[in-house]
């Protein structure tokens, strides 16, 4: 693999809170244009990476560098500026603009591709919209969007920052079967848009049906990595969500 | 005055506003509402203790149980009856409706009490003892001594009772307080209602050395935001020692030589303004 | 299908983007022709005072009393204009921006007297002295949120009156006196330009990259950091531009009222005044501070009065403010921008909103 193909490289990436290290000496890299999931148990540090690389939390060890720069200590709209977008759990709208408007405002700011004037940041808006869907519901205000839908706009302005990376944190939380499957058409037309991703998710089928790759955090700390198929049958993956007991007596111990 | 007279005065001045302190943090640390009627609510309570005194020849102290009752209800009153109206929505607009109120207690004791200062001298006003070279007023000791006992009370029904819990329950959570079938309405209303009485209690203890008027309100409200940005939010040991501080710098600031009783105020806020830009959540508060 | 609006992310503020339907687009224009007319005559029939007119037979129109209630309502629209940028479009309140009023009223009065300026070079000072002020203490002021700041800015202007009704070279307590000048149509017109200056100001930010990213820091501040808004950056030049807009208010009134003192320029009740009035017309809109502006000045006006009167005109402002605040949290402009009409049902869900 060569350098040219690496986006995002972690080395021994570590952030403590307190006492305790969330991330404790993470290293892997983000391949260019790969669709990558990062999974693991409850507590193991994926909402913490992400917040690391966006520039929400300062490292406290490591480096984590974007396209050969460095992001370390940059403030997050200046990694945002980099090209790097990123949806939030708890989806974080803007309440009182529509959802057009909302998508707007990133392509208003966002990437050094991006920085639109406000006419042009509104059409591009509405090209994103379309892609995810809710181009219909454009000029509705936020507050009467559903829970998909939210997540749907969430994903949008990330997107209309034109990012080269985008960050995905759980973004099928509490969508169902249906919900899923339209996501993911949808996460599958943003790549296809040319942005490389990073996909946090506990929905083990979105991470079959859409990652290349996966790596396993556990306890902060990198315990895996792989082809989605190969990382989910690895013993030390399994033990780590269903716990020691459970794996010792599915291995037959 | 020499550095230990100082020092005694300023703490016996400190315990006044821990009593000044306590309701201002309670309402604050609690229930997120920043009383800005506070200062006319001291003054309120300067009033009942003086009326008490001139027309039914109650002792300040010993009417201090009468104080409390009558601040109690108005602050429970105002609290379920307006500003609970507002408490879910943004902290801008307590901050608003509590100067509304202000406006209102202010100048509805201007025109039942005129601005008209009235101060309550008992037979033991003047009188003090000695303790070595320092000089200590009666009046000042005993109001110390209520401070101490006021902040004792809270702490004792924050931490050592049912209703403590529920208040504390609503100040962490107050969906999840709700939840657990704590009523948030009338929760509030007792935590406002114990602010006051707070209040009333501070206004007994500051009538017995200072005159009242119903516009003299405004200082305390001030000087409570500093003493509870000093110490920190919402505990009982956090008020007192913001309270014992905060006294210490008055006496000291009064006292040095080249900065005069002018300069007071502005350093008083100094000390606000740059607590709050080092560290905001004060000397014994949690992380802001 | 669209859902059920969702009570936690009303988040109270009128939307400053209206929905654009075909009834509010034409309820917009209207509204515009109105004001451009209410402007044309702002500017004129004042000039029915002056001698030219008198000589020319034509009918004085204003009196010196209209001229004083004009003049203080456009300058509190400009105060209530100033804190809207920062306390209603980014969503941090400031409760003493009145130190900028008084910063700005000082700078004009020192430079007049004592190092003998023109009144219009001191006016420049006015602007830009607070907004240098604001940007050297905004920085570290605007790290904090809520409570904290809004107590911190309200120390930071009783700290700068008290200090400055102790020096000498600000003429201590008793205050710097003006050289007069004595003219109601020029302050008039000063304070109206400034007002008019404050509202185009407000219009044009919001229609701007700045205006979306003050909206989306009080949006969510979070979320405006990661999708690329400096947000240390706008916030710290909308306090500064709200200083600058503040400031010229204070300097108008300087010469205005020919004294300043620190009771005059450093009053606490002024700033209160300002929020209340951006409160009742609309926070974050346009014309909320100019109607609120115009109402409460108004009210205050009609029910100022002496003695007994003079308190229970107080009283009665009290209950105003604390109905406007449970009642019309969103302020009178919500309910012309097409959002919203005054009915028993907006109100229940209001009160359901906000209270408990």
């Amino acid at each position: 693999m060569s350098a040219a193909e690496v986006l995002l490289s972690l080395r021994d990436v570590t952030r403590r809170f307190g006492g305790v290290a969330a991330l404790d000496g993470v290293s892997f890299d983000v391949r260019t244009h790969e669709i990558l999931g990062v999974i693991g148990p409850n507590g193991a540090g994926k909402t913490t990476l992400l917040n690391c690389i966006s520039g929400v939390h300062r490292l406290d060890g490591g480096e984590i560098t974007l396209d050969g720069r460095p992001l370390g200590g940059l403030p997050p709209h200046r990694v945002a500026r980099l090209g790097v977008g990123r949806t939030f759990q708890i989806v974080k709208p803007f309440g009182s603009m529509t959802v057009r408007e909302n998508a707007a405002v990133g392509a208003l700011f966002g990437s050094s591709d991006a920085r639109l004037p406000t006419r042009r940041a509104f059409a591009h808006a509405d090209e994103v919209l379309a892609l995810v869907g809710l181009a219909p519901k454009r000029q509705l205000p936020v507050a009467s969007l559903t829970v998909p839908d939210r997540k749907r706009l969430e994903v949008a302005r990330a997107l209309c920052t034109m990012p080269r990376l985008l960050l995905l944190d759980e973004v099928m939380a509490g969508l169902n079967a249906v919900e899923v499957d339209e996501a993911l058409d949808m996460v599958r037309a943003v790549h296809a848009s040319g942005v490389t991703i990073v996909l946090i998710e506990h929905v083990m089928p979105v991470i079959l049906g859409v990652c290349e790759r996966v790596v396993v955090l556990h306890l902060g700390r990198h315990l895996a990595e792989g082809r989605p198929v190969d990382v989910l049958k690895d013993p030390r993956v399994v033990e780590a969500y269903l716990g020691e007991k459970y794996a010792s007596r599915h291995r037959g111990d | 005055m020499n550095w230990t007279e100082q020092v005694v005065l300023g703490l016996l001045l400190g315990g006044v506003y821990v009593a000044v302190g306590l309701g201002f943090s309670l309402v604050w640390g609690v229930l997120n509402i920043v009383n800005l009627a506070y200062g006319a609510m001291v003054m309120i309570g300067g009033y009942v203790t003086w009326l008490l005194f001139a027309h039914a020849g109650i002792d300040p102290f010993i009417g201090i149980p009468i104080n409390v009752a009558i601040l109690f209800g108005i602050g429970y009153t105002l609290q379920y009856v307006v500003i609970n109206r507002v408490v879910r929505a943004p902290f801008l607009y307590t901050f608003l409706i509590t100067f509304g109120l202000d406006l209102v207690i202010v100048n509805a004791l201007l025109l039942v009490f005129k601005a008209d200062f009235r101060s309550v001298n008992t037979w033991y006003s003047g009188a003090a003892f000695s303790v070595g070279p320092v000089l200590v007023p009666y009046i000042r000791l005993w109001s110390l001594v209520v401070a101490a006992a006021l902040a004792a009370v809270m702490w004792w029904i924050l931490n050592r009772t049912r209703t403590g819990d529920a208040i504390q329950a609503v100040g962490a959570d107050r969906d999840a307080a709700q939840l657990v079938g704590i009523s948030l309405p009338r929760t509030y209303a007792l935590t406002f209602g114990l602010g006051a009485a707070c209040a009333g209690v501070a206004g007994a203890l500051i009538v017995t050395y200072q005159a009242v008027t119903p516009t003299a309100g405004e200082p305390y409200t001030l000087q409570a935001f500093v003493v509870v940005i000093l110490g920190g939010l919402g505990r009982v040991s956090a008020t007192v020692v913001g309270g014992m501080l905060f006294g210490l710098v008055q006496v000291l600031a009064q006292g040095a030589p080249h900065i005069g009783a002018g300069y007071q105020n502005a350093i008083a806020f100094g000390v606000l303004v740059l607590v709050l830009l080092l560290r905001p959540q004060g000397l014994l508060g949690r992380t802001v | 299908m669209a859902a059920q609006p969702d009570p936690d992310l009303d988040t109270g503020q009128t939307a400053a983007f209206a929905v654009a339907t075909p009834a509010a687009a034409r309820r917009e224009r209207i509204l515009l022709a109105a004001a451009a007319i209410a402007v044309v005559l702002l500017v004129l029939v004042p000039l029915t005072s002056t001698d030219q007119a008198q000589s020319a037979g034509l009918p004085q129109l204003v009196d010196r009393y209209w001229f004083r209630v004009a003049t203080t309502m456009a300058m509190f629209v400009v105060i209530s204009a100033a804190w809207n940028l920062i306390g209603g479009l980014a969503g941090y309140p400031a409760f003493g921006n009145v130190v900028y009023f008084g910063i700005g009223a000082y700078a004009v009065a020192v430079l007049v007297t004592r190092y003998q300026w023109s009144f219009a070079a001191a006016l420049g000072a006015s602007v830009v002295v607070p907004a240098a002020f604001a940007g050297l203490i905004g920085v570290p002021l605007l790290r904090l949120r809520g409570h904290y700041f809004a107590v911190a800015s309200l120390g930071v202007a009783v700290a700068v009156g008290e200090v400055i009704n102790n020096l000498d070279y600000f003429g201590g307590a008793s205050g710097i006196f003006m050289p007069i000048v004595r003219s109601d149509l020029l302050f008039y017109y000063l304070m109206l330009g400034a007002a008019l200056l404050a509202v185009a100001i407000t219009w044009v930010v919001l229609r701007t990259r700045f205006g979306y990213g003050l909206i989306a820091i009080r949006e969510d501040e979070g979320a405006a950091a990661v999708i690329g808004v400096n947000t240390t950056l706008y916030k710290v030049a909308a306090y500064a531009l709200s200083a600058a807009l503040t400031g010229l208010a204070g300097g108008i009134y300087a010469q205005w009222n020919v004294f300043v003192n620190q009771d005059v320029a450093f009053n606490i009740d002024v700033s209160i005044d300002s929020i209340l009035m951006a409160l009742i017309g609309g926070i974050g809109t346009i014309w909320g501070p100019v109607i609120g502006a115009v109402v409460l000045e108004f009210l205050i006006q009609t029910f100022a009065g002496r003695g007994d009167l003079a308190v229970v005109t107080q009283i009665g402002l009290g209950l105003v403010l604390t109905v406007a605040v449970i009642f019309l949290p969103r302020g009178v402009v919500d309910f012309f921008g097409g959002r919203s009409s005054l009915t028993l049902a907006y109100v229940r869900r209001t009160l359901r909103a906000s209270g408990v």
